[in-house]
């Protein structure tokens, strides 16, 4: 087990700026219903510590799967859709989903969303010959799994202008991200749930002083 | 119980049965781990890598396009940044990387387009022709017109985009030239490149487009952003790679941006200056800066105009101590001994004799003009001391007053950027707003130049291309060659700026003898002993006057009856909306002619729409250098797949409309001919290549002609083979010629080379000021030092007197998600990332405790009133801390009128077009897009 | 890092809710009529009414569940009994079984009696399909107490999973407690009950049954009382438990349908009737007992209504699956000690601290 990857994502909040360029990269990569704004990424524009003109800050925050090692919506997927690879990716099977969204409801991220039949048929459209999608289904980011396997990486690591988005193997004690993780510099979110996120986070605020 | 009822899916599940044979195969034993999804994505039968520039913005990113190819079907899947440019670094904005939509937009224009008899402009009546009726339709309303007479190449104006700016020039300028139109708008000039860039380039001697300095972001220490955020973090690809690597580097960010825009929210520190106002925070600086010595005097006495001597006329004007020549006089270190300098050269510290000394910045109290030299008897001053002078009174304390940032805030800054070398000041891209932007560059200039920080790492570095057409027009000054070749390809800086002006504003250039309407109508206005503009370098002012014809030209009305839009969108990008709608209404004009690929604002007034094929459709016809990279290198467009519809390449357009207004016979000639002559592009290459591709009946065979005649000059120049260039950039996007280390290093300026001013040095008083000035031009705007001009938001009013209750100073800026105003925020990707942060991208940010007096919260309808004006607009409400209380920010990317654009008019959203009114400055016509304010009220 | 978002979700609503309900409900009839049948004393008429009501109200709430689903066909996937050696730990794939072999039993158990009657063997369709099964009543007959507690069981566990899978949502303090099975199956069994004491009451109306019926009134004091106390427990757990708990406790004890509509009248009156009923007895009136029968069900309903409604997520950003929109996302932030109900629409609430 120890040549195999543990795929982990680091974001450093302090230079995303808000682009979208993740955001656009990963629905063309990955052919998500744009059309009902539906992503497997998002990036939040939020205005923090509101009360006075002193402390307002604006921070971007960009957020996808966690690809979780204790992922609650595996456990929960009645039909098996829902399977991780031993990479540490968590993916969903749109052959076997059922489209229960019990994967949804147990997620703390809020990372999944619905394909439906509609969204199947505007794909068709949208994407012409090239739309892969044949199963509605729920859908998730899959770290670019099928990317990751070319030995690229993620679409939306790929085009981050800020170079906020990295992408590496935490099972590689020289890359950076795993240095990065290990230092505890880089924190996962809501660590507290036990579901054992693989995204973590560089925080702007403790940072800057 | 506010929850609706589910949303269940509007087929039937037995609908769904496409997957009826998949639900079948689910019994099959395995398919419980079947997980197939990710290579269900890479099921194709072939998948093929091309490059290409993207079309979005000036930052001109490298583009690496994935197509494939499924049931024998080829399709573009997917944009990503170049991986082997430097410019962009493999990355890609949303912008970019959505690109791909514009070419399988629905909107697009798919064949040409005539506007339906007896429809009126602006209505969108269209219907669908061949180009043979397009071109039939064009060639009556030319030479066959009601009124008997035909349209006269000067009664033409030409109105051209950025991309065809960028892309095109090489046809669009030498079309103008061959054909004898003397009228050219280009759309980035007012807002953006002649207003933001000349400032910086009268100290500079650069002139280039957007690529005049290239701030070394990588190896600050410190960034100091005046009022720019698009061009770094909101986003330009290629120097946002450089400023989050400064972030990653530790580098300490200031930025002036009266909102937290993208960029502001990386810095160490955001300064909330007032709009209009960053002249004074600037001239605080330099006088700061020029009080403490915080400079790098050796790089001024050597490389600048700084020692250079002055005095004061009886107009109380700064004047040149000069000999009779015209050379510059400076004084010996310690020394009154007055020694005369080379007229232009790099280096002061060899005076005419051949003797070496020290200049002093400054001169001794009582020291006067000698005899000999103009202004003889006179006290003279160094141009440092001059300046100072001039600024003395713009203390930190005075700019506090209508920056609204604290003195102590503006000496800190001051002093921190003075000792954190290397330290950017960075001027940014997009200028306009105010009639004191012009003035704001050139005094950022100077404090970058006070830093020493030309041409440095951590510096500005200017551009690869710059550097080596300079080398060779220094090289050809020196042998007293006036001419180094094709001048579009080889004049560089002010040079090519006055190679431009020239052209267009004298009446010899053509033999009809009109000079272009704009200068026509300066020259009349200033006659009426009006103001005028100065150099209204491919600027609209005069235009309305002339469609209207009120412009005359000896003592004829000087019309306007035929315009040509050239991937331009007047109605949107210029101010305001009804200055274009009224004069393209006007019947006057006669023809409206809008190559675009996509029905913008403006063409619904057209009367033929011309479609062109998008980027990812065509090989360019030319080879660039790497736009705003500071490395050299050669890239170009190679088509990803075939044009989707009926469309056309512009050379072949521009060679079409030329055997329409100059005649068939010898157009061809003519055309290629002005190219040779501009470009140096080879005429008869490019026309044995011609015939050979018509007789082949090939699509577009002008366009592909020049590209092919293209590659061999360009491989020439590169001394390499044309199956080399070819495959390299076919290989790789992107030919690299040569790394900015090793260019700065032979090629360095002023280090190495003189500049392109008048005097060669890096200009403190500036020599192109001095010749306006010269011209009658006496306005602050004009001033030869710098000096403060006040933002004049209100009759009658200061900066620092408080606003009523319901007023606000006015910002605008460009959403990272949309280019310029521009038919890309009709791509549904983009689109839908606007709809989700609507609030913040489509409202109108408003500071909570301004809100609460008004009793407005988020969401609320308003109409936007300009107080100066009384243009109107409607907008909605987003209520923030992100914004001075005194100051209305919003993006003025929305705002569409054209239902034909289905996502971008369903976005709704703010115009500025309607509250911007068509007020310029006097140097450049530039735009004053900020300068009044508004006034608010419940909708 | 500063400031959690506090949000409800739109994606298991009334829809569910009613599932949950009519699941409950209908699980809990089938363990008390067989195991009342079996142990307490025979009642043919009642095992029909009972599991005969379950197998629709199942049936109804399966096919609201499938109706649900966005791949109709990938049914099959949970609906294979392998299923539960794949995905041993997924509750769905669990109740899934459940419900299906439930509804086999419990109709299998039901077979003989159906077979004795006219009312079934006579009617169109019915009676002719019942017709082809002659052989297998008689085998149910034969084991029917097995086949009766294969029923029970199955039963038991549709009744059961419903709170298990809840809990297994770990973002949200509300469900993901040992409490909410525990909620669930009383309120199952309570509503059950009320069920059954409405069919005695208003379609069996047997004098002979009297003392099943004050066994069921008794029983129902019972578990509503149980209801009351573990409601009390939720209430101090809600309002001083995690962040995410005391926005739920928020949500609920502003809401009138919940305090009025559950609280009061789905428990605290029906508690009360009944309690008189069984301590002072209301003088023979079936009124007051159906009225608290019926109050019970409604109640059941709110119940899963209000649990689903009120579960709120803590998130470290704004939620999107919820409302898409952003500007209505910051419509929001309504600080933490405001009267949430005040809102307009109060499941769109995401509250943020700060
Ligand atoms: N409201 C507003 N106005 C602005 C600005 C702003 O931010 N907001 N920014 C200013 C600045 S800095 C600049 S540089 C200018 C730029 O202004 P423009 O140069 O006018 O820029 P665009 O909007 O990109 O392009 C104009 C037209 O080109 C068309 N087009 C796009 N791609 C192609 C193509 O491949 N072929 C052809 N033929 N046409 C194409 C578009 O459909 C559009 O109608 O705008 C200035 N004006
Ligand atoms: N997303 C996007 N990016 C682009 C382009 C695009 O169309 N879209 N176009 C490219 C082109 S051609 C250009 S020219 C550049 C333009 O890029 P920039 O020159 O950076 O211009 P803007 O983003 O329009 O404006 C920058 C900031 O100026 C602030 N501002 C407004 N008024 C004032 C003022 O009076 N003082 C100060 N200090 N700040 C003020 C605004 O709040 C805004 O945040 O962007 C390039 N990049
Ligand atoms: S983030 Fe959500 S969807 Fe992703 S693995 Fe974790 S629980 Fe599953
Ligand atoms: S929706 Fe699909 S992936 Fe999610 S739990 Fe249900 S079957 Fe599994
Ligand atoms: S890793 Fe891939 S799927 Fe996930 S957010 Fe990034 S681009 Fe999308
Ligand atoms: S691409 Fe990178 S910088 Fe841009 S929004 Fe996404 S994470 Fe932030
Ligand atoms: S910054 Fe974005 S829009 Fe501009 S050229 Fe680069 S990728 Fe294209
Ligand atoms: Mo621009």
């Amino acid at each position: 087990m120890a040549n195999t990857p543990h795929y982990a994502m680091v974001i450093d909040l302090n230079t995303c700026v808000g682009c979208n360029a993740c955001m656009a990269a990963c629905a063309l990569e990955n052919q998500t219903p744009v059309w009902d704004n539906k992503w497997r990424t998002y990036v939040h524009d939020m205005e923090i510590g509101t009360s006075t003109d002193d402390d307002v800050r604006r921070r971007f925050f960009p957020r996808l799967c966690n690809h979780c090692d204790n992922p609650p919506c595996m456990s929960v997927c009645p039909t098996g859709a829902t399977h991780k690879l031993d990479n540490g990716i968590v993916l969903v099977d749109d052959e076997l989903c059922m489209g229960c969204r019990a994967c949804v409801m147990a997620c703390p991220y809020d990372a999944r969303y619905d394909v439906t039949s509609d969204d199947l048929e505007q794909g068709d459209k949208f994407f012409g010959e090239l739309h892969y999608r044949t199963r509605p289904s729920v859908d998730k980011c899959s770290f670019c799994a099928h990317r990751v396997m070319r030995g690229l990486k993620p679409a939306c690591v790929e085009t981050c202008v800020g170079s906020a988005r990295m992408f590496g193997d935490l099972n590689d004690p020289n890359d950076e991200v795993a240095k990065l993780v290990k230092t505890g510099v880089a924190k996962p979110l809501m660590a507290h749930l036990g579901t054992g996120p693989n995204v973590f986070y560089i925080s702007d605020i403790e940072r800057t002083t | 119980m506010a929850w609706k009822f589910p949303k269940l899916s509007r087929r039937t599940f037995l609908k769904t049965t496409g997957a009826s044979a998949a639900g079948l195969s689910l019994l099959k034993a395995n398919t419980l781990f079947s997980k197939q999804q990710p290579e269900k994505l890479l099921n194709v039968d072939k998948e093929e890598v091309s490059y290409t520039i993207c079309n979005f913005c000036s930052s001109l990113c490298n583009v690496k396009v994935t197509s494939r190819t499924r049931n024998g079907v080829k399709r573009v899947e997917k944009l990503d940044g170049n991986p082997h440019s430097t410019l962009n670094r493999g990355k890609m904005c949303a912008r970019g990387q959505a690109g791909v939509r514009q070419t399988y937009d629905k909107d697009r224009f798919k064949k040409p387009l005539i506007r339906v008899e007896g429809s009126k402009r602006g209505e969108w009546k269209f219907r669908e022709v061949s180009w043979e009726e397009a071109w039939q339709y064009i060639d009556n309303k030319v030479n066959k017109p009601k009124n008997g007479e035909k349209i006269q190449p000067w009664e033409w104006t030409l109105i051209g985009g950025w991309t065809s700016c960028i892309f095109y020039m090489s046809w669009s300028v030498p079309f103008a030239v061959a054909n004898g139109i003397p009228n050219i708008v280009a759309s980035p000039m007012q807002h953006c490149v002649t207003t933001g860039h000349l400032g910086t380039d009268s100290v500079t001697g650069t002139f280039n487009v957007h690529d005049e300095i290239l701030p070394d972001y990588d190896n600050a220490k410190y960034i100091l952003y005046v009022g720019n955020n698009s061009s770094i973090g909101g986003v330009s690809t290629c120097r946002v790679v450089r400023f989050t690597q400064a972030i990653k580097n530790g580098a300490k960010v200031v930025v002036l941006d009266p909102r937290i825009s993208e960029t502001a929210s990386k810095a160490d520190e955001w300064i909330p200056i007032r709009p209009g106002t960053d002249l004074d925070f600037c001239l605080a600086m330099l006088r700061e800066m020029l009080e403490k010595k915080y400079y790098d005097a050796e790089f001024l006495r050597v490389r600048t105009n700084m020692p250079f001597l002055v005095y004061k006329d009886d107009a109380g004007q700064w004047q040149l101590v000069k000999d009779s020549e015209g050379r510059p006089a400076v004084v010996w270190e310690g020394t009154s001994d007055i020694h005369i300098l080379p007229a232009y050269t790099n280096y002061n510290r060899t005076d005419i004799n051949g003797k070496t000394f020290c200049p002093s910045l400054y001169a001794p109290a009582d020291l006067k003009v000698p005899a000999g030299l103009a202004g003889e008897g006179r006290p003279v001053l160094t141009v440092l001391q001059a300046q100072f002078e001039e600024i003395k009174h713009c203390t930190p304390e005075w700019a506090e007053k209508t920056t609204g940032i604290p003195a102590d805030t503006i000496r800190r800054i001051s002093t921190e950027f003075a000792t954190s070398r290397p330290a950017i000041i960075d001027p940014g891209w997009h200028g306009a707003r105010f009639g004191n932007i012009m003035m704001t560059r050139r005094v950022q200039a100077m404090i970058q130049v006070l830093n020493g920080g030309i041409d440095k790492e951590g510096g500005w570095i200017l551009s690869g291309e710059f550097h080596h057409k300079l080398a060779a027009q220094v090289e050809a000054k020196k042998a007293g060659r006036d001419d180094v070749g094709a001048p579009m390809a080889t004049k560089v800086g002010m040079d090519f700026a006055l190679f431009v002006v020239n052209a267009f504003s004298s009446e010899k250039t053509f033999s009809h003898g009109h000079p272009g309407w704009a200068w026509a109508y300066s020259k009349q206005q200033r006659a009426e002993g009006k103001q005028g503009v100065a150099l209204p370098v491919l600027a609209d002012e005069g235009m309305k006057e002339s469609v209207e014809g009120k412009v005359k030209w000896k003592g004829k009305p000087y019309l306007t009856r035929a315009l040509f839009v050239n991937a331009a969108n007047p109605v949107r990008h210029y101010y305001p909306d009804t200055y274009w709608k009224d004069m393209m209404k006007n019947d006057n004009l006669e023809l409206v002619i809008a190559l675009d690929v996509l029905p913008s604002d403006t063409t619904p007034y057209a009367d033929v729409i011309l479609p062109h094929s998008t980027y990812l459709e065509r090989d360019e016809p030319t080879f660039y250098a790497n736009g705003v990279n500071q490395d050299l290198a050669v890239t170009t467009r190679y088509a990803a797949i075939e044009p989707l519809y009926d469309s056309e390449e512009i050379p072949d357009v521009l060679l079409k409309l030329t055997e329409i207004i100059s005649g068939k016979d010898g157009a061809f000639d003519k055309f290629a001919g002005m190219i040779e002559a501009l470009t140096g592009l080879p005429a008869a290459a490019t026309k044995a290549e011609w015939e050979r591709l018509k007789a082949a009946g090939q699509k577009s065979p002008f366009s592909k002609a020049c590209r092919k005649v293209g590659l061999i000059e360009t491989a020439k120049k590169l001394l390499t083979t044309p199956e080399h260039l070819d495959k390299t950039l076919r290989e790789k996007g992107v030919y690299h010629e040569e790394d900015w280390h090793k260019i700065i290093e032979e090629y360095g300026v002023p280090h190495k080379l003189p500049t392109t001013t008048a005097s060669g040095r890096i200009e403190f008083f500036s020599s192109l000021f001095d010749m306006l000035r010269s011209q009658g031009f006496t306005a602050p705007n004009f001033s030869v030092l710098a000096t403060p001009i006040a933002a004049e938001c209100r009759e009658d009013k200061t900066m620092d007197q408080a606003l009523d209750p319901d007023e606000f100073y006015f910002a605008y800026g460009k959403v990272p998600t949309v280019s310029y105003a521009s038919t890309n925020s009709n791509n549904p990707v983009l689109a839908a990332i606007n709809t989700w942060k609507k609030d913040i991208y489509t409202g109108v940010w408003i500071h909570p405790d301004r809100a609460a007096k008004l009793g407005i919260k988020s969401g609320d309808k308003i109409k936007l009133k300009n107080s100066l004006s009384g243009q109107e607009a409607e907008g909605h409400v987003y209520v923030t801390r992100k914004v001075r209380s005194d100051t209305l920010f919003l993006h003025s990317a929305f705002g569409v009128e054209n239902p034909q654009l289905t996502h971008s008019y369903a976005m709704g959203g703010t115009a500025t077009n309607k509250l911007i009114p068509h007020n310029v400055e006097p140097v450049v016509a530039g735009f004053r897009s900020e300068e009044f304010t508004i006034r608010i009220a419940k909708a | 890092m500063e400031g959690m978002f506090y949000s409800t979700q739109n994606v298991w609503t009334w829809w569910i809710a009613i599932y949950l309900f009519l699941g409950g409900l209908g699980g809990a009839a089938v363990v008390v009529s067989c195991l009342t049948n079996m142990y307490f004393k025979p009642h043919k008429q009642l095992v029909v009414w009972g599991n005969i009501s379950a197998f629709i109200m199942l049936s109804v709430g399966s096919l609201m569940l499938f109706i649900h689903l966005l791949d109709h066909w990938a049914v099959i996937n949970v609906l294979n009994p392998m299923i539960l050696i794949t995905k041993p730990d997924a509750w769905i794939a669990w109740g899934t079984q459940f419900i299906v072999w439930m509804l086999v039993w419990s109709i299998i158990y039901t077979l003989p009696y159906l077979l004795e009657t006219k009312f079934w063997t006579e009617m169109p369709v019915v009676g002719t399909i019942l017709g082809w099964f002659n052989w297998l009543g008689k085998l149910s007959l034969k084991l029917h107490k097995l086949i009766g507690w294969l029923a029970v069981i199955n039963a038991f566990g549709t009744v059961l999973y419903t709170g298990l899978l809840l809990q297994s949502f770990p973002a949200v303090a509300l469900w993901h407690n040992p409490g909410v099975p525990l909620l669930f199956l009383v309120s199952a069994f309570s509503t059950a009950i009320a069920f059954l004491l409405l069919v005695l009451y208003l379609a069996i109306k047997q004098e002979e049954d009297h003392e099943l019926r004050v066994f069921y009134e008794r029983s129902d004091v019972i578990l509503i009382g149980i209801e009351l106390m573990i409601i009390f427990v939720f209430f101090e757990y809600t309002t001083s438990g995690l962040e995410s708990a005391r926005h739920t406790a928020q949500i609920l004890w502003n809401d009138m349908g919940w305090i009025v509509g559950f609280v009061v009248f789905g428990l605290i009156v029906p508690f009360l009737i009944e309690f008189k009923g069984v301590t002072k007895g209301w003088g023979g009136s079936k009124v007051p007992i159906v009225l608290a029968a019926v109050l019970v069900l409604g109640g059941g309903y709110l119940l899963r209504h209000y649990f689903m409604y009120a579960g709120v997520y803590e998130r470290p950003y704004p939620a999107v699956n919820i409302i898409r929109q952003h500007s209505e996302l910051k419509l929001e932030l309504a600080p933490t000690n405001k009267v949430l109900a005040l809102l307009p629409s109060h499941y769109s609430m995401a509250s943020k601290l700060g």
